[in-house]
């Protein structure tokens, strides 16, 4: 099995990691949090960036609407930034980049915002005012998520082999459309909440290393407070 | 003519297979000082390489989506982070399925099988449950007691290392546990709605050690046991059993070789193991006077039906024409909540050990005129889970749009969602079985298996009672049944056989060698230098997962071996 990112860098940093835990387990018996979370931090820096990102698979063009989507899909709040601050586009080429059937979802759903946009506004979608935007992935997202739930069975529709839950309604003029927007949106929505930024943002706080795990009492307070059952 | 390599040393044991059966033979033999050796159909496994157990999405460019966005095209079912455990599909060695049936076979090739990942849920077999012919006259007896095998219960448990807590309720004995961590906050929720509706809700029964063990250091609750776990605080043969087993000397260990045949002599016992070593694409044989089948049931099953000689010409130990036969899963179905008391708690890191703290055991197993035979029992999940690709498609799905309003509501209703999983008993039927396909052969030119599964009525109703008994815990805590209701009758609404990994009694046990492949020792009544020690013996399939009783079974089985073995009998 190759390593995962077929890094070297990683590489030392597992065995930084491996020889850390020995150390804790050997001097206390136990791990100790501090060297834990030495060890966490200095997993972190596996991934190091090196500058600005080039595309390998998009166009400029194409590249500039991955960037508005990611923008507009998970927008920068006063929480946290947005699925472009989380690195979407970059997450989306590179995969794109290795993946032709992915590519060509994406290249032609881009196509498709254009051709689109410019029968309504004459110009580009990434070069459209925010209103004109949001108008069009609002009409989008209805037809998607009008049919969401209504799972498409993707044995017998041939234009969606390979995938299961994809729940835009077929037909219809912004059908299309609505299944590159589902599309864009699964994977801006994915980019985000796996980023550094994501976990932020919804305040995960596992895969610690703990020599006890307890569960506070005011969490469990809460639960029980509002429990319909009443109180225990 | 072929050249087939053969070994000129003669093994005392070979053991076929490194998971659960295979780790607790290779364990209890090799501290007897028996030489054994062990094929391993996959390479040998580095848990500091091949664990991912710490790795956030953001340290690979995919975030875990795989090369390419394998997870999109459903394509890495299990996730790239993973234990490297196998698949649904192993290229080169198919398996096929019969028309009008449905089964899924996952099928692990690496030293520890699929230990170095499964759930690690560990339960013993009530009393009742060696006698379900007994007790409704469905089924068949096992050969052997819940007393027969409660010291290796005791061992397995003390040895690998369970949570758990005194309870002394009938449908799941209590054994030597190591405490386990406290519920988490929605655990307290589901308990108190549990208890509305008694049904028992305990302290989770799981190969995770929380206090150090025989030199593995005590869990360090970072809750990816899936990943496989580098410090070996959870069960897995490979970390637990084997590797410490090689520091014996008394172990041999050949990966990547793919037992094709068991060689018998004329007087019906077995004399070597002719394999496939994958490395070198050569057939080669290791001469051994016992074999210890732990490939799997369905793959021990094959193995055996695929050893034809004069004397076996059904398959070796297959006189009685039962192997293959008695195929089943586990009766599964699972019913999510999204739960409004849980919004807004206090965030913090639910992550614990993998899986639930707690769980129900069955608890009408003294009800009388039930509308399905036998039971279940209820896994738990829920809580702030790492978000990883994927997680968080069911909130867009069901929340729509995007943008902020998106935004806000994922962060809302992250952490208030329960799920409930039933695990019941399947009741073996006729229809359920593999064999031999009559024309497919996998890339080594060994035929294959084919199955034919069928649920019966009795599994229809009893995922119908899983439902209802799901939906009313979600609706009484005051949560919306997510997702859609109500199993259809035509297929859809229990688990897609085989899928929850619990397929077994291909290789069945009984007192009768006419309708019994193995006698309650697992050693072949026709054979009796051939013994199997995975879940092929197994009689009947209870809701208690099955791992824990193939690890006391197994060492039940290595000892009578090495008693045969000191006695000169095999």
């Amino acid at each position: 099995m190759s390593e995962p990112d077929g890094r070297q860098g990683n590489e030392v940093s597992r065995r930084v990691l491996l020889q850390r835990i020995a150390l804790a387990v050997a001097s206390a018996g136990v791990l100790d949090l501090k060297a834990g979370r030495h060890v966490h931090k200095a997993v972190s820096q596996e991934k190091q960036r090196t500058g600005e990102y080039t595309p390998q698979c998009f166009n400029g063009g194409e590249y500039q609407t991955l960037q508005r989507l990611s923008e507009l899909i998970i927008p920068a709040d006063g929480r946290s930034g947005s699925a472009l601050d989380a690195g979407a586009p970059e997450f989306i080429d590179v995969l794109a980049n290795q993946n032709e059937e992915l590519a060509e979802i994406f290249i032609s759903g881009i196509f498709w915002l254009d051709r689109e946009m410019g029968r309504r506004r004459a110009r580009r979608f990434a070069e459209a005012t925010e209103e004109e935007q949001i108008r069009l992935l609002d009409d989008l997202a209805a037809v998607a998520d009008r049919s969401a739930g209504m799972l498409i069975d993707f044995h017998s529709a041939p234009e969606y082999a390979g995938f299961q839950d994809y729940t835009a309604r077929p037909g219809g003029r912004l059908g299309p459309g609505a299944r590159f927007f589902v599309w864009a949106r699964r994977l801006i929505v994915d980019a985000f909440y796996t980023s550094p930024i994501g976990y932020e943002d919804v305040d995960y706080k596992g895969n610690h290393y703990r020599t006890e795990y307890e569960v506070p009492q005011e969490a469990i307070d809460y639960v029980m407070k509002r429990s319909p059952l009443g109180t225990a | 003519m072929l050249e087939v390599i053969r070994s000129p040393k003669v093994y005392d044991v070979v053991v076929i297979g490194s998971g659960a059966g295979g780790g607790a033979a290779v364990q209890v033999l090799t501290g007897k000082g028996i030489e054994v050796a062990l094929l391993e159909a996959g390479p040998m496994l580095d848990p500091e390489k091949d664990y991912k157990e710490h790795m956030l999405p953001h340290h690979v460019d995919h975030r875990g989506a795989g090369e390419g966005g394998a997870h999109y095209f459903g394509r890495q079912p299990w996730g790239f982070f993973r234990a490297p455990n196998g698949a649904w599909d192993l290229e080169g060695e198919p398996y096929t399925v019969a028309p009008g049936s449905e089964f899924r076979w996952f099928r692990s090739r690496i030293l520890g099988g699929r230990t170095n990942h499964y759930g690690r849920i560990s339960l013993r077999f009530a009393d009742y449950d060696f006698v379900p012919y007994s007790m409704d006259g469905l089924g068949t007896d096992w050969p052997l007691t819940y007393d027969d095998l409660a010291p290796y219960y005791d061992k397995a448990e003390a040895f690998i290392g369970v949570t758990g807590s005194i309870e002394g309720i009938r449908s799941a004995p209590d054994g030597i546990f190591q405490p386990c961590p406290p519920p988490k906050a929605h655990e307290h929720l589901i308990k108190q709605a549990c208890s509305r509706m008694n049904i028992p809700c305990i302290p989770m029964r799981r190969a995770v050690i929380t206090k150090p063990l025989n030199g593995r250091p005590a869990c360090h609750y970072c809750g990816q046991c899936g990943r496989g776990c580098i410090t070996a605080s959870n069960y897995a043969s490979s970390q637990v059993q084997i590797l410490p087993a090689l520091k014996t000397g008394k172990l041999k260990i050949f990966d990547q070789a793919m037992a094709r045949e068991i060689l018998s002599d004329e007087n019906g016992r077995v004399t070597a193991v002719s394999y496939i070593d994958k490395k070198t694409r050569t057939e080669q044989q290791i001469r051994c006077r016992v074999v210890v089948l732990a490939a799997s049931a369905c793959e021990s099953a094959r193995l055996l039906l695929n050893s034809r000689s004069s004397r076996f010409p059904q398959g070796l130990a297959n006189n009685s024409g039962v192997v293959g036969r008695f195929l089943m899963d586990t009766v599964g179905l699972g019913v999510g909540g999204y739960v409004p008391a849980l919004e807004g708690m206090p965030h913090y890191d639910t992550d614990g050990f993998s899986g639930g703290h707690v769980y129900s055991p069955w608890w009408e197993w003294d009800k009388k005129n039930k509308e399905f035979p036998r039971g279940y029992h209820i896994e738990i999940g829920g809580g702030f889970g790492m978000p990883g690709v994927g997680s968080f498609q069911g909130q867009v799905n069901r929340i729509g749009g995007y943008g902020r309003q998106l935004k806000d509501r994922i962060r809302k209703e992250y952490g208030s969602f329960v799920y409930f999983a039933g695990r019941g008993e399947m009741i073996p039927n006729n229809l359920s079985y593999c064999e031999l396909d009559p024309v497919t052969v996998d890339k080594w030119g060994i035929p294959v298996l084919r199955f034919h599964f069928k649920w019966s009525d009795y599994e229809w109703k009893q995922a119908r009672h899983m439902e209802r008994t799901f939906v009313d815990l979600i609706e009484s805590m005051g949560g919306q049944v997510l997702g859609r209701r109500s199993p259809r009758q035509d297929g859809k609404g229990i688990s897609v056989p085989g899928t929850i990994i619990h397929e077994l009694g291909t290789v069945r046990m009984g007192n009768d060698p006419r309708s019994s492949a193995l006698n309650q020792y697992c050693q072949g009544h026709e054979v009796p230098n051939l013994f199997v020690a995975d879940a092929g013996p197994f009689v009947s399939n209870p809701d208690k997962n099955p791992t824990l009783t193939i690890t006391a079974l197994a060492w039940r089985t290595s000892d009578y071996i090495a008693e045969e073995m000191k006695q000169g009998h095999v």
